[in-house]
């Protein structure tokens, strides 16, 4: 029944059909869970996963269901507090054989906005390599491709994964993706179709205080001209350590009308390097991003924008479990340092912005009642290059499950 | 040579077919036995357990999922097959046991999932070589993004220790 109106709701693009249609897969997902939750046997390996929901079809098929979501309070000092449903996002997958799956998210943001975050079919050709396509997360940095928020410290994501990273960045494409397991590195490598950075009427949608988010296409009715590319190798053979390497380089797409103009579009080329490492009680993660961008000077004269041309940042964070070892539950306090610049170079006459230049400190505590639920709790402490900026500090509570 | 090796798979197809082991994953046990043993001739044994004996072991053992291995009328070790849970779906994998029923090696042999395939890597696999029935496995390191698989992998092998000690004191094996 679920999948039927998931399949109706993509093809309609009518918002209170979808809504409608997803409140109800919501109820049959949640009678589903409940169901099945009555009947798991307290084995201790099934109860490890007790939140999974595999539904087996009788021909030995099987249906994933899941969920995210967070539910967050930010109170900035002197302002008014904020609450939200930021996000809840429906899992749900099939598996056809051993070797073909698909996987899809439908994200419900700020509970009025539904969006498809993934949507994307894998196969399993050999031992080694697997083939993908449809909608796909762009592997750059951790939080965009692991932003579920039992996985990540703090309430709010780091800056530099919404302004630099635009998270969740995710397009069409197809592409490659596996594991060497004797080497302990997986690798990922796709095509995608681009950023958009201009309309046919010349509004630009790209911009200097979050550089290419306002660009991401979504699977939206995207156009496309000029493919992308996108890459990523991960390393995990040092026990405990992590390690990721990611690149991205193409350029942004415009419509048909304007495409010709000189400045309609810009290139850009993007590294990260990131890594997390686990031992014991004590974790820790850092990341660095930068990116490049060419034909800026053009862009800006176009569209009169302030797209930087060059933008960069990075963060570190470590975390300390405040619980023993052998407990199921965890409550890691932490601290993250972070500082991004999506004014990290500007070209023409352009003047940087030295708001753009910013950085957060965040120490809080995160604490895991259950695998797959946190409850969060972080102070921010915010901060840019401009002089006698007025940035209030930031209280934040949350609430998180992934199941 | 020739004949060697036709007799070789021709035995090894004999044994296999008669295991129970799931014909996909025939091939990849057949290979980590011979490359464990460093043997090309061997044959699976059932172990008989008793269903009261059975109903104690906190793994599920079967006549189709666990075997002795003998080799040239000697016990070489114990092959060991079962799924367990990673985030939304099952994982084959497969524990190796030498005849000093120290785990001789562990394998994925399938991951069928995004989530936490990180658990595959050799290296991270070689912490669990070694270890039996009186070691604890609290110093199994970590995988960043593979929590789940991590925690359900480790709980499988720490269950499967506990069996082979349960079997040995019961004198099943």
């Amino acid at each position: 029944m679920f999948v039927l109106l998931f399949i109706t709701s993509l093809n309609k693009n009518k918002m209170k059909k979808v809504t409608l249609a997803l409140m109800l897969g919501f109820v049959s997902a949640l009678s589903f869970s409940q169901t099945t939750n009555d009947s798991i046997i307290q084995d201790s390996q099934i109860e490890q996963n007790s939140a999974q929901r595999v539904i087996s079809a009788k021909d030995g098929n099987a249906v994933t269901l899941g969920a995210y979501g967070e539910i967050v309070y930010n109170q900035p000092e002197g302002d008014n507090g904020k609450l939200d449903v930021h996000r809840l996002v429906l899992l749900l997958g099939y598996e056809f054989s051993d070797k073909v799956q698909f996987f899809s998210e439908i994200e419900i943001e700020h509970v009025e906005e539904i969006y498809v975050e993934q949507a994307f079919i894998n196969y399993n050709v050999a031992n080694n390599l697997n083939l993908r396509a449809g909608l796909m997360l762009v592997p750059m940095g951790i939080i965009n491709e692991y932003h579920e928020p039992t996985t990540f410290n703090g309430v709010e994501r780091p800056g530099m994964d919404r302004s630099i990273i635009p998270t969740t960045w995710r397009e069409i494409g197809v592409g490659l993706s596996g594991r060497v397991n004797s080497a302990s590195l997986s690798y990922q490598a796709y095509v995608f179709n681009g950023f958009k950075s201009t309309n046919a009427d010349g509004t630009g949608l790209i911009g200097g205080s979050n550089g290419l988010r306002g660009g991401r296409q979504k699977g939206i009715e995207s156009t496309v001209n000029k493919p992308n590319f996108s890459a990523k190798v991960d390393y995990y053979g040092f026990l405990g350590l992590r390690m990721g390497l990611s690149g991205y380089v193409g350029r942004t797409q415009a419509d048909d009308e304007i495409d010709h103009v000189q400045g309609a579009d810009v290139g850009l080329s993007m590294v990260g390097l990131d890594a997390r490492y686990v031992f014991n009680r004590f974790s820790a993660r850092g990341q660095f991003i930068y990116a490049s961008l060419t034909d800026t000077e053009a862009y800006n004269d176009l569209t009169g924008k302030d797209l930087g041309s060059a933008l960069s940042g990075w963060y570190a964070e470590a975390a300390y479990n405040l619980l023993p070892e052998d407990k199921e539950q965890k409550l890691d306090l932490f601290a993250r340092y972070e500082n991004y610049d999506t004014h990290a170079g500007t070209d023409g006459t352009l003047v940087a912005n030295d708001s753009y230049n910013r950085d957060e400190l965040t120490m809080g505590l995160s604490y895991h009642i259950a695998p797959g639920v946190v409850l969060k709790g972080d102070y921010q402490i915010l901060d840019n290059a401009a002089s006698g900026n007025d940035v209030n500090n930031q209280l934040n509570f949350g609430i998180g499950v992934w199941f | 040579m020739k004949l060697k090796t036709i007799i070789t798979v021709l035995f090894s197809i004999i044994f296999l077919m008669s295991s129970g082991i799931p014909e996909n994953l025939e091939k990849k046990v057949d290979r980590e036995v011979k490359d464990v043993f460093e043997i090309d001739f061997y044959e699976f044994e059932k172990v008989n357990v008793s269903e009261e004996i059975k109903s104690k072991l906190p793994s599920k053992i079967d006549n189709e999922n666990f075997f002795r291995i003998n080799s040239k009328g000697k016990v070489k070790g114990y092959v060991y097959v079962d799924k367990a849970p990673s985030k939304t779906a099952d994982f084959d994998y497969l524990v190796i046991f030498d005849n000093n029923l120290k785990i001789a090696r562990t394998k994925v042999l399938i991951y069928r999932e995004e989530y936490g395939g990180e658990i595959g890597s050799k290296r991270w696999l070689r912490q669990f070589t070694g270890k039996s029935g009186e070691d604890s496995l609290d110093d199994i390191a970590a995988i960043s993004g593979a929590t789940i698989s991590v925690r359900s992998m480790t709980n499988a092998v720490k269950d499967i220790l506990k069996t082979m000690k349960i079997l040995q004191i019961k004198k099943v094996i």
